[in-house]
């Protein structure tokens, strides 16, 4: 077996630890439960859409109202109460958080034209939290366009004959484009947004827990060589102090790969236990027109962001490993991650909350300096064709790892290793 | 042609010169110990033998190679045993030796045959199989002397190789060291213990405040101060 293997198996055998493997298997588990029953919650409470109906009216508008909603897979409940308190009240109507109140006269305002108002009352749970009551505003928002559409139609075919309600109401529906790089698809914008999202959504997470584990990774499997007094045994070793750095690098990405690999398995089923098979949905129906827009990702596309993370992860391995080199002991890293963690945020983040090719030069000059942006805006730079940018964020991220490895490896040759050390204040 | 030559010898940390201007030789096969008081600069002087710290002036060669401009060929020659090592803690004894073996040696029959001879010479047998976090302070250090001699070096640059062994072990130890003297490895110590010293050591080098205060066979120290207790020799020295 070749030494630099050799090297590389005692790294992975001194930082993969059963411990490190429990807590991960540990981890996924708890991803894959929570979201599991999370998303069988969220359908359970989805699919509890019901209304309670307190008729003042009894007239055919209010039978017209309450079949309409029925239709729209609705559980119509009508309460015998003659106001709203009481049928808030009522001991039946306990689990449910929805009421409509039709008062009485409605008909008969409407029909003469005077203005009336449909009451909704939607009652919020002492503990909720969480999507619930996202998800019971937007139920009620619906309800609530569809009785509205309904009374308008009503007032309509009373008062323009000989126009269909719905033809009034939209006369000239809209049609929407999306324009990509000269491309034109007769296609929702809603729907290219969302595809783009969902594709770029993951990746960015996975890029981000690759590079904070494996920075880890590397800086533990240096600051315990020094911890442990191991160091100085190994440097005076006639082994090349490169393939040390290198077996170092390997053997942490090796590990990172595993592990990023593992969270985002749990992510994922996480994800999906939550959102169910319901997102992908809305851009599917367009999925032709979003492939002729040029969306979807060909394998030379999916080759390019590949590169531009594993650059990435190597300029991260490179930083990390020499903030190792400067830790005095394995205790410090957390404190040596900081800098680290923070440039990877603000990479991570700032894209997603400013428009790239909006922002001002500062910020990109900023933003575009850090290496780690060019990997987390890859898809997005695949997806809209602008695959020379992708190119030169390479081109740019090797050489920021060249400089690195270059300082990695004059630092771990010279005696600075031994005898230099960056103290932290204690943190109270 | 000597194992080792020092001459003028000086280590600057940052404002503190921890060795100013030592010159002593160490003759192939021979055991030669440094002594002195706590903080000398005898494990200075080690290191930059092991080729870990540069000399800040002066030179030092093992059989005839530079530690600075030849490093590589030097550490092919030593073997060295800092005075606080540890050792992986994820590993087993024989995981630990075998690797050092082949980062040693990098050939797979001859780091064999020396892992056969650490397996001897550390004397942990059935424990050799458990992690190394398992073991008390004195096994790891025993596993790490087998680790540093195992390899049958040139020269062996022992720091305090016996700190923290008991009686028995420590005599073990000694006798492993004299032995593999007797075959033709040349040993460089520093050492606390008088008694070890005048066992083993053909000369002893007595360093204080970063100089050779005298360099000499034990015999020919005590005559000079008239004493046969090593250790009033050294007090007399070092005061
Ligand atoms: N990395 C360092 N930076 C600054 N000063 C150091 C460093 N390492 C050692 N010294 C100083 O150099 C001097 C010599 O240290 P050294 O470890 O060589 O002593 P020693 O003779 O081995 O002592 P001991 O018998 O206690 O092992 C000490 O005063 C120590 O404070
Ligand atoms: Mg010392």
């Amino acid at each position: 077996m070749s030494i630099f293997l050799v090297l590389v198996r005692k790294e992975v055998k001194e930082l993969l630890t059963p411990q490190l493997v429990v807590s991960i298997a540990a981890m996924l588990f708890v991803f894959h439960v929570i979201g599991r029953s999370v998303g069988s919650h969220n359908k359970a409470s989805a699919s509890r859409n019901g209304v309670v109906i307190v008729d003042l009216d009894r007239s055919a508008l209010s039978r017209r109202l309450s079949a309409a909603l029925s239709r729209a897979e609705c559980a119509v409940t009508h309460s015998p109460a003659r106001d709203i308190g009481p049928a808030l009240a009522a001991p039946e109507h306990d689990a449910e958080s929805s009421f409509m109140l039709v008062p009485a006269g409605l008909e008969r305002d409407l029909a003469a034209g005077r203005q009336s108002h449909v009451a909704f009352y939607s009652r919020f749970r002492k503990n909720a939290s969480g999507l619930g009551p996202v998800m019971a505003a937007s139920r009620t928002r619906k309800t609530l366009s569809l009785v509205s559409g309904e009374l308008s139609s009503f007032v309509m075919e009373r008062r323009l004959q000989g126009l269909s309600p719905g033809f009034v109401k939209d006369p000239a529906p809209a049609r929407e484009f999306a324009v990509i790089g000269g491309r034109v698809e007769a296609v929702p914008v809603s729907h290219v947004v969302a595809f783009v999202q969902s594709q770029s959504y993951f990746f960015p997470m996975a890029v981000f827990f690759i590079i904070i584990l494996s920075a880890q990774m590397i800086m533990t499997a240096v600051a315990s060589e020094k911890e442990n007094k191991t160091l100085e045994t190994l440097l005076s070793s006639p082994i090349d102090r490169r393939m040390l750095v290198l077996s170092k690098l390997t053997a942490s990405a090796f590990i990172a790969a595993v592990l990023s690999g593992g969270y985002m398995l749990g992510m994922r089923s996480f994800m999906s236990g939550i959102v169910g098979d319901a997102a992908p949905g809305a851009a599917s129906s367009s999925g032709p027109a979003l492939a002729r827009l040029g969306l979807l990702i060909t394998p030379s596309g999916y080759l390019m962001i590949g590169l531009s993370v594993l650059v990435c992860i190597l300029c991260a391995l490179a930083m990390a490993f020499i903030l190792g080199l400067l830790a005095e002991d394995v205790k410090s890293i957390q404190a040596m991650m900081t800098p680290l963690v923070m440039v990877l945020m603000l990479s991570y983040l700032l894209p997603i909350f400013i428009d790239m090719s909006a922002a001002n030069d500062g910020i990109k000059l900023i933003l575009y300096a850090i290496p780690f942006t060019h990997a987390f805006l890859a898809p997005q730079n695949v997806m809209m064709g602008n695959g020379v940018q992708v190119l030169w964020g390479i081109a740019y991220q090797a050489a920021v790892f060249a400089a690195f490895v270059a300082l990695a490896a004059r630092l771990f040759s010279g005696e600075a290793l031994l005898t230099l050390r960056l103290r932290f204040p204690k943190v109270r | 042609m000597n194992a080792l030559e020092a001459r003028d010898l000086v280590k600057r940390y940052k404002d503190f010169e921890a060795v100013s201007g030592l010159t002593f030789d160490v003759k192939e096969g021979e055991i030669f110990a440094l002594v002195g008081p706590n903080g000398v600069g005898k494990s200075t002087t080690l290191k930059m033998i092991a080729t870990l710290l540069a000399p800040t002036a002066g030179s030092v060669s093992v059989f005839g190679c530079d530690v600075v401009k030849e490093a590589c060929r030097v550490r092919e020659l030593i073997s060295y045993l800092p005075e606080e090592a540890g050792a992986y803690k994820n590993l087993t004894g024989r995981e630990y030796l075998r690797f050092m073996a082949l980062v040693f040696l990098k050939d797979g029959p001859k780091a064999e045959a020396a892992v056969v001879r650490g397996e001897d010479l550390c004397g942990l047998a059935d424990k050799l199989k458990d992690k190394i976090k398992t073991y008390s302070k004195g096994m790891t250090r025993k596993l790490l002397i087998a680790r540093a001699v195992m390899i049958a070096p040139r020269l062996a640059i022992l720091d305090e190789p016996t700190s923290g062994l008991d009686i028995v072990n420590g005599y073990e130890v000694r006798k492993t060291i004299k032995r593999l003297a007797g075959e033709g490895t040349t040993f460089l110590i520093s050492s606390h213990n008088m008694g070890e010293i005048e066992f083993l050591s053909g000369r002893i080098g007595v360093m204080n405040n970063g100089r050779m205060l005298a360099c000499d066979t034990p015999a020919a120290l005590k005559r000079r101060f008239s004493t046969d207790d090593l250790e009033e020799v050294f007090i007399r020295l070092t005061q």
